[in-house]
């Protein structure tokens, strides 16, 4: 009798401390006293992009009854904050993407924030409005974008005598001419890795993966505008003109570093990156408007990132108000502009001086002239979808097999069409 | 009667006394034990207890799924339906499966060699070289697969360079070669380990053995085959124990070499499928099912190991 209660006093205390231990880390975390004085408040920040140090330090000097405390996120840092807005813990504001809007909102991670935005819907590019705002809220206040535009091998262009091709039928026969020209070259390359590449086609030909209609999600995935798209590609790579390697990969910087590939036609901050990894072909690139499609003079963009203000802040108002300052105030655009190297959102980001300087990389020409034309033409078709990184991801799967010549790209997204109605349906929300 | 009272009360008390000082030292094991027990506990059951609750629930949504209105809902099974009907998570146990059938055998080998080879008097330099073969467990899984991801990539790696070179077209990361790719880093990595069990293990083996056998005319080779292998039996049933359950995790090589090609799917392995379930899908409840799963097959598969091996053990005697 003694040694049984004995033995279960000493469970009860191991249970107690096991007990007490979770619940310390619960207070420690969730260690925020709420304030109802008007006084001072300190909201916390979490974003990635270069230079906002700079900006949040203007903007606490300016406003001291809202100073604001920010983190830098690298590598996997984003992957903690679904759990912390779910255990009440995340910051008062975070930089996303905003592909991933949708699915934290179906989740009630984001704060509602339409209250607060009135009149600002003008001052944003109308593409980038439209992925915070869905029905009457808004979700998020847009950062910088990817407005996409085609930098070529002006050099090797010239050599073979191929003119620029300004729509994706000059498109296709200038890849056949560069290809007679030289059997060692193609025109881009097609990486299954990279979904961005593909989307932003679609958006262009005004497609979208997701939409709504009344209270019921649709999935465009294998479109009428997805598959015009998946006929060039399929072109493209049937007849060999393009170079199928996976983006990123150290490979496929050999290939561009080789010049067998002609043209990228991706995002406005893609440049930084191309001068960073291709620092000897200087003076070689150039960027002009992207192809365009039969009859719309449309361009492509692959999504950028947003500041959301999570669930459980509790300072909603003044989030709101350094949010906008920071994504639409010429000052704070300017320092993510020159320091952040971003590519903002707001109209009058796009009309900054410091956007508009010319590039040595791309022999002096103001490349982003291009891109900026490029944003405002950007149509606001393209919806955010609740399961993008998932459709993403088994659209990269199925087009590893059209690179293997296992499947069309035609079949590939019927596919990934299938799967991802099954995945929203599986998530509980209805599906037309 | 005084005295006697006190007699009596002193025999009384001393078995107590006994009794108690028992009880004292039955208490103190468990006192050690309970940093472990707790962190047994919290970082074990408790999270697989965690996981069948939550495996049993779904999240409800309706409409857009804006706007809140959900909870949680008990549901059964359902998960586990959910995650025996998605073929790409039942494909991931076939293939890991089938990369365990031929990794397992071929890296056991190797250790196995390996380590008699050092046992034998025939190597010099033994440090140095058991030190080189041990080296790569040191190198952390995700940075062997990044330099291994290099070796294989064509127009950067001196390797596929030089074979196509010679005219030996290779390219390690095709649909049907990158599982043995991966498995070739799996194998470099872990060789050195599981040699050097066995190596331990071979050192136990009492010397005299050696001698008898060599006065009545036994060679090196003769020597390891029926009296070392018979004797680190134990060791290396263990290191198939754990490269079998180390297979089934298999998680960080291929996820890492995803960075370097295409050709390996999101849910090329169990792991990986529950990975993409949690963190692509948000799918908690789906993720929890399929760990689920993963650990009942290989609590399953360590069972049939231990059992055939005991089988093998009594009949080797």
């Amino acid at each position: 009798m003694a040694l049984t209660s004995k033995r279960s006093g000493a469970l009860s205390a191991l249970a107690l401390t096991t007990v007490s231990a979770l619940l310390l880390t619960g207070c420690a975390s969730g260690g925020d006293a709420p304030s109802a004085e008007a006084g001072p408040v300190t909201l916390e920040f979490w974003g990635w992009a270069p230079g906002l140090e700079t900006a949040v330090e203007l903007w606490n000097e300016e406003n001291p009854n809202t100073q604001i405390e920010f983190f830098r996120m690298t590598g996997d840092d984003g992957a903690k904050i679904p759990a912390a807005i779910d255990a009440g813990t995340a910051p008062d504001v975070v930089q996303m993407s905003v592909h991933s809007i949708p699915g934290h909102i179906i989740n009630n991670r984001l704060t509602d924030i339409s209250e607060y935005t009135e009149g600002l819907e003008e001052q944003f590019t109308a593409s980038s409005w439209k992925g915070v705002s869905y029905n009457d809220g808004v979700y998020a206040i847009p950062q910088d974008s990817g407005p996409t535009g085609l930098m070529y091998r002006k050099d090797l262009f010239e050599q073979h005598g191929v003119e620029v091709p300004t729509t994706w039928d000059e498109y296709l026969d200038a890849a056949r001419a560069l290809k007679e020209a030289d059997p060692e070259l193609h025109i881009a390359q097609f990486s299954p890795n990279e979904t961005g590449l593909w989307l932003e086609t679609v958006w262009q030909n005004e497609g979208t993966w997701y939409g709504i209609d009344g209270d019921a999600w649709t999935v465009g995935i294998d479109n009428e505008a997805s598959q015009e798209v998946a006929e060039v590609w399929q072109t493209l790579l049937d007849e060999d003109l393009v170079k199928v390697v996976d983006m990123w990969t150290p490979e496929y910087w050999a290939e561009v570093n080789a010049g067998t590939i002609a043209t990228i036609n991706y995002a406005a901050w893609f440049p930084g990156l191309l001068e960073e990894s291709a620092g000897d072909l200087a003076g070689k690139w150039a960027v002009a408007p992207s192809p365009r499609y039969d009859g719309l003079d449309t361009a492509g963009e692959t999504g950028g990132s947003v500041d959301v203000i999570p669930e459980g802040t509790e300072h909603v108002e003044q989030a709101v108000e350094f949010t906008t300052w920071l994504n639409s105030s010429p000052e704070a655009l300017e320092i993510l502009i020159t320091e952040g190297g971003l590519f903002p959102s707001a109209l009058t980001g796009l009309e900054s001086e410091s956007l508009l300087q010319p590039e040595e990389y791309f022999g002096g020409q103001v490349i982003n002239e291009v891109f900026a034309g490029e944003a405002t033409k950007v149509p606001d078709t393209w919806v955010e979808g609740p399961s993008f990184d998932l459709a993403q991801d088994q659209l990269k799967d199925a087009f590893a097999q059209v690179a293997n010549g296992k499947l069309t790209f035609a079949e590939a997204l019927t596919q990934v069409q299938e799967s991802t109605v099954q995945d929203l349906k599986d998530m509980g929300l209805n599906v037309k | 009667m005084s005295t006697a009272a006190a007699t009596r009360a002193a025999a009384a008390r001393t078995p107590r006394r006994r009794r108690r000082g028992g009880g004292g030292e039955r208490v103190a094991p468990y006192v050690f034990l309970a940093p472990f027990i707790f962190l047994f506990l919290v970082f074990l059951v408790l999270p697989i207890i965690v996981a069948l609750y939550t495996s049993f629930f779904q999240t409800q949504r309706s409409g857009l799924g804006f706007g809140g209105g959900d909870g949680q809902k008990f549901v059964w099974f359902d998960n586990y339906a959910l995650a025996f009907s998605n073929p790409g998570f039942i494909e991931s146990f076939g293939r890991v499966l089938l990369f365990g059938a031929v990794q397992v055998p071929v890296m056991l080998a190797f250790s196995l060699v390996l380590a008699l080879l050092f046992d034998s008097a025939v190597v010099r330099w033994k440090r140095f070289f058991q030190l080189s073969v041990f080296l790569p467990y040191a190198v952390p899984s995700v940075v062997a697969a990044l330099i291994w991801g290099f070796l294989y990539q064509p127009r950067v790696s001196p390797i596929v360079e030089g074979l196509t070179s010679i005219g030996v077209p290779v390219n390690f990361l095709a649909p049907g070669t990158v599982l043995w790719s991966i498995a070739n880093v799996a194998v470099w990595s872990v060789v050195g380990v599981n040699m050097i069990i066995l190596f331990s293990s071979l050192q136990t083996v009492p010397r005299e053995m050696y001698e008898a056998a060599r006065i009545d005319g036994a060679g090196e080779l003769r020597m390891a085959l029926q009296i070392k292998l018979p004797m680190i039996l134990p060791a290396l049933i263990l290191t198939m124990l754990f490269s079998v359950i180390g297979t089934l995790q298999l998680f960080n090589e291929p996820m890492t070499m995803r960075s370097v090609t295409s050709n390996i799917s999101g849910d090329y392995t169990p792991n990986m499928a529950v990975f993409s379930a949690t963190t692509l899908g948000g799918d908690i409840n789906l993720g929890s099912a399929m760990a689920i799963v993963i650990g009942l097959v290989t609590f399953v598969l360590s069972v049939i190991v231990s059992v055939l091996s005991n089988r093998k053990r009594g009949s080797a005697k």
